[in-house]
């Protein structure tokens, strides 16, 4: 039985568009992997800096974002410095958006609460060489400013005085992290991913090579609620609720109507015979 | 010897960063910091080397008459126009540079991205049968794993995210780290083939 695919389209429309428009707020109820995430950062303190990596493209970016800025939040909340960077060329200025915005909300000062140092090209080099310097791979900041002007940065020499590296993406950049800045230089990582990405992390979880996984849209709204401030994540639930659900009923009215065919064809073809 | 010499440079470079791992002595530290400073500047130079391929192919491509000519000069006027706004008004916040990559191309590529939850419903109503014990089991683990990495999902059932859990933290897990250890064990094995001279794909050949 054909079916147009058109009415697949409107009706995925229909379940985003509507609880966008008409928020149902469904219980966001929080998982463990998130707590862990959360309950890691709790501890850091105004002595403690953080090394923000936004290894993404613009194309997840609705995903990614709340992810950041959730975290993010947290850090500031808790006056944790935070210094940004970027190993994806196209997370560079989103990035930045990002960390200015968000520190603009608790007004944060640049170059004392937090820092931008912008792109560096070849990851697996970067990573490796922030182990021996962060200097050295970034003299300068987005910017323009010498490194060795920026006061945060002062006490900045590579990992051993970065408490967490927290890395944003939505690809395979968190396993350079793990094989490069964890394995090699003993560097704590947390990874804040795409959804699609959750599932290719869990086993280094697992091995204590992680130290904490968020996990897509659902694991940005879990963080907002643990923060107690909802944002862009909870009231996209509700259509990524909504969306899955349809796809679901998708499924099972496809195996109906298939099974029903099946069906029909076999008793048609038992009454020739 | 224009064969021979890139071999040669990989062995060594391959077997000292192999070495480098274990030896901690200053000279070899400093040696090592210097590799990590030349991958940097090669890499550029590659995406140097990409990005006069890519003019020229859209050159080419442009030059050739036809309806599609347009694409190229598109490609050709975004290239320039990103270069003369970055080098012109700088990368700042406010400045032209980022106003574009913010309002077109993230925008566009986030539209491009969203496109795929419609081809995914459509392909998922078309493709997901349960005919045989193995498809039907992947189907109920697609139902449950749609449903339970949602918040509906602990509407249908409380017992969904735990069942999502297990599904995530065990047999994907499993799955995940025997294909892991396959890449491990496969990019072992090319890197000592590659250190040794026995693969040369990458010279060209074969």
């Amino acid at each position: 039985m054909k079916f147009d695919r058109r009415f697949i389209f409107i009706l995925i429309v229909l379940a985003v568009m509507i609880p966008l428009l008409f928020p149902i707020d469904l219980p966001v109820a929080i998982t463990d992997e998130t707590r862990a995430v959360y309950d890691r950062i709790n501890v850091l303190d105004s002595n403690s800096v953080i090394l923000m990596s936004f290894d993404h493209e613009a194309s997840s970016l609705p995903e990614v974002r709340p992810l950041a800025e959730a975290v993010l939040t947290h850090c500031f909340q808790r006056d944790v410095k935070t210094v940004g960077l970027a190993l994806f060329a196209e997370g560079t200025a989103i990035g930045y958006d990002i960390l200015n915005d968000v520190a603009a909300r608790y007004g944060k000062m640049y170059g004392i609460d937090y820092v931008y140092l912008g792109y560096r090209p070849q990851y697996s080099a970067a990573i490796l060489g922030m182990g021996e310097s962060i200097r050295g791979v970034f003299p300068a900041d987005y910017d323009d400013t010498p490194y060795d002007s920026i006061p945060l940065l002062s006490g900045v020499r590579n990992y051993d005085d970065i408490d967490l590296v927290i890395s944003v993406a939505d690809g395979s950049l968190p396993t350079y992290w793990v094989e490069y800045a964890q394995a090699r230089y003993g560097q704590k990582i947390i990874a804040a991913l795409a959804a699609v990405m959750v599932t290719a992390y869990t086993p280094y979880v697992d091995a204590g090579q992680i130290d904490g996984l968020l996990g897509g849209l659902k694991g940005a709204a879990e963080y907002e609620k643990l923060l107690g401030q909802p944002a862009a994540a909870t009231r996209r639930m509700d259509a990524q609720s909504l969306a899955h659900l349809s796809i679901a009923v998708l499924i099972v009215i496809g195996n109906i109507i298939a099974f029903a065919v099946r069906r029909g064809k076999r008793i048609t073809e038992e009454g020739r015979s | 010897m224009l064969k021979k010499s890139p071999i040669l440079v990989c062995a060594v470079c391959g077997v000292f960063m192999i070495t480098q791992y274990f030896i901690t002595a200053e000279p070899v530290t400093d040696l090592y910091r210097s590799v990590l400073d030349w991958m940097q500047i090669i890499f550029v130079c590659a995406l140097l080397v990409g990005i006069i391929n890519v003019i020229l192919r859209q050159v080419r491509m442009a030059s050739r008459p036809g309806r599609e000519r347009i694409y190229p000069f598109i490609t050709l006027f975004g290239i320039a126009l990103m270069v003369i706004l970055g080098f012109g008004w700088g990368i700042a916040r406010g400045s032209p540079f980022l106003w574009v990559f913010d309002n077109l191309q993230a925008p566009m590529q986030s539209t491009v991205f969203s496109l795929l939850a419609f081809y995914v419903a459509s392909a998922a109503y078309r493709g997901f049968r349960a005919r045989r014990a193995e498809s039907i089991i992947l189907v109920l683990a697609a139902l449950i794993i749609l449903l339970g990495r949602v918040p509906i999902g602990e509407i249908v059932s409380p017992h969904v995210p735990s069942v999502v859990g297990w599904v995530l933290a065990v047999p994907a897990v499993a799955a995940k780290r025997a294909i892991l250890i396959g890449i491990g064990l496969g990019m072992t094995a090319t890197a000592i083939k590659v250190i040794a001279g026995m693969e040369r794909a990458y010279l060209g050949g074969r």
